[in-house]
């Protein structure tokens, strides 16, 4: 049973480390807690599960599809709304809030609060040290696994990573030197859409990925991983050992006790 | 010299004018209940309501500048304090309405102190976990407020000097009055020093706190203030209606407000006090659909931040002054 909590807390909090790591790359170079990720994330999910029932696409092709759509519509977004308040934070605070809850009601109004079961692309389980694991939940972990490496060494190798760690240190030296802070901002948001569209499940996972990204702290990747583990195995094990109701309410108490010991959570640069 | 009499002449025309404007809204407000529907006095009840929550989330967003998203969550406690006080305690209004406020100031000092260490977004979005956390705990904790199936039952305000308020139009009268005294309240306090405070912060805090003001104490004092008078409202609110249900206070309500706010203009009291009256009437006109609703409000948001993100009166003001 503890082990079984244990191993599905990770499997949660794997998922939200993979939004946060979207949400903690934007929130850490453009300064704007992206909200509206959480509303992409509903639009992917049905991208990738109208693709797979209604067009037949295998799995992957479905994820890639889902991830198409949550990049272009971030990427949008910072086009055409946050791009114009540069600098005037609160505005895009609020036009994030804005887009989440216009985003949620248009998702509603087309296909109705029923939820909707996405097809595992995998059957079956694995019975490993005497708890099962089903092989969706191990191809989840997988894929966040490979997504951060990929995201590891984008950010660390490539020229346009470069650019992006540059310009998450110091805005207007990195615009100084020639590295074109729009490009920038626009790779940012289109590689958090695309990274929040693949963490398709759990409930609320948007305000747990805020939650994520205060945790770590801003700029670290470590941070994110070990914040999202971390939260899904308090939700976990909270939710069976103290209250099942307060399954969402655990993260603010996380957050709190975090923030009030660590104000720059726990592995924050900047 | 010519100018400036011409400039005390028109400022003197301008305060008829403004007096006029004032007795003609009072006067309509007293009349609504009279020659109207329940259903108008209702919306209207709701709309005075929703004026004083966004006029007091005006004290700290507008005047002292901190975005919060949890005004509703204050709203709630205050509600669920004043109802469970009367139901449980046998407490009368009189004395659960400024119990409920009180609680709600001190609560709000409580969380404010550690919260407003935070700079910036860190705080916004911890107020909005805030919000959502404390309608987890009214929506879970049933033994007390009866989770989601609401909390009934609620009496009506006991009846004081005479007045009878478990009419419709005697609770309309005390909440419309209530709301008059407050706003003047709120009016005087941002006019006042601790109000000019409050602007210095907004506009510079490392310089508020260089001439010697104690930022951290005046940010707490406001965000409590506003957090108390939406308690009063609370206690209002669950008299009036008596039945209070958690989705009432759910993130929405927080929402609504902010965005009342600002389609009124942050930082100038009437502005956020008028929005909150259009946003009433115009949800109300728009029942036939509810799904649409918010839908058009975000939108609608979204357009307002576009074209003028100070809101009405900064509209009017542009319009007025000219200047672009």
């Amino acid at each position: 049973m503890l082990y079984q909590l244990i191993i599905n807390g990770i499997i949660i909090g794997a998922s939200y480390a993979l939004m946060a790591l979207g949400l903690n790359l934007i929130w850490s170079i453009t300064d704007i807690p992206d909200f509206s990720q959480g509303g992409i994330y509903v639009f992917a999910a049905y991208a990738g599960y109208f693709s797979i029932t209604l067009v037949n696409l295998p799995y992957f092709l479905g994820l890639l599809a889902a991830m198409c759509v949550g990049g272009t519509m971030a990427f949008l977004f910072e086009v055409f709304l946050y791009r114009r308040w540069r600098g005037q934070g609160r505005i895009q605070l609020l036009c994030a809030i804005a887009l989440f809850f216009l985003l949620s009601s248009l998702a509603i109004l087309f296909w109705t609060p029923k939820s909707k079961i996405f097809p595992p692309s995998l059957q079956g389980a694995v019975e490993v040290l005497g708890f099962t694991v089903s092989y969706q939940r191990i191809l989840v972990l997988v894929i966040a696994f490979v997504l951060f490496v990929l995201i590891y060494f984008f950010i660390q190798n490539t020229k346009i990573g470069k650019a992006i760690r540059a310009s998450s240190q110091d805005r207007e030296v990195a615009e100084i030197v020639g590295i074109n802070i729009n490009t920038v901002n626009s790779v940012v948001f289109a590689i958090g859409g695309m990274l929040s569209s693949t963490a398709a499940m759990g409930d609320l996972p948007l305000l747990k990925s805020l939650v994520v990204v205060i945790l770590g702290g801003f700029g670290s990747v470590a941070g994110v991983l070990v914040g999202g583990i971390g939260l899904g195995l308090v939700e976990s094990l909270g939710s069976v050992y103290i209250s099942a109701g307060y399954q969402h309410g655990f993260a603010f108490f996380v957050l709190i006790i975090v923030l009030l010991l660590f104000p720059r959570g726990l592995f924050g640069k900047v | 010299m010519e100018k400036t009499t011409l400039a005390r002449g028109t400022s003197k025309t301008s305060l008829i004018r403004n007096g006029v404007i004032i007795a003609v809204i009072l006067a309509v407000f007293i009349v609504i209940p009279q020659v109207t529907s329940e259903y108008v006095t209702y919306v209207v009840v709701l709309a005075l309501i929703y004026a004083v929550l966004a006029g007091s989330y005006d004290i700290l967003t507008g005047y002292t500048g901190p975005l919060t998203f949890c005004h509703g969550a204050f709203y709630g406690i205050g509600a669920y304090t004043s109802a469970l006080l009367t139901l449980r305690a046998g407490f009368s209004f009189w004395l659960a309405l400024p119990v409920s406020g009180i609680t709600v100031f001190l609560f709000a000092a409580l969380i404010g102190y550690p919260a407003l260490r935070l700079r910036g977004h860190y705080f916004a979005v911890t107020t909005f976990f805030f919000g959502h956390f404390i309608y987890l705990v009214i929506l879970n904790s049933v033994k007390l407020t009866s989770g989601p199936m609401g909390l009934r039952g609620i009496k009506a305000p006991e009846s004081i000097l005479g007045l009878n308020f478990s009419t419709l139009q005697g609770s309309y009268y005390l909440i419309f009055v209530f709301s008059i005294i407050i706003v003047v309240l709120l009016y005087l306090l941002v006019k006042s020093g601790i109000g000019r405070v409050f602007v210095s912060i907004r506009e510079n805090e490392e310089l508020a706190e260089a001439i010697g003001i104690n930022t951290s104490f005046y940010k707490v004092l406001a965000f409590s203030i506003g957090a108390g008078v939406a308690g009063l409202m609370g206690s209002l609110f669950a008299h009036f209606f008596r039945l209070l249900h958690p989705t009432t206070f759910a993130w929405m309500t927080s929402e609504m407000v902010v965005i009342m706010a600002l389609v009124g203009g942050l930082g100038t009291l009437i502005g956020p006090i008028i929005g909150a009256g259009i946003v009433t009437l115009i949800l109300e006109l728009m029942r036939f659909a509810p799904e649409l609703r918010f839908i058009i409000w975000t939108v609608a948001l979204i357009a307002v931040l576009v074209i003028e993100p100070r809101g009405l009166m900064g509209l009017i003001r542009r319009v007025k002054g000219g200047e672009k």
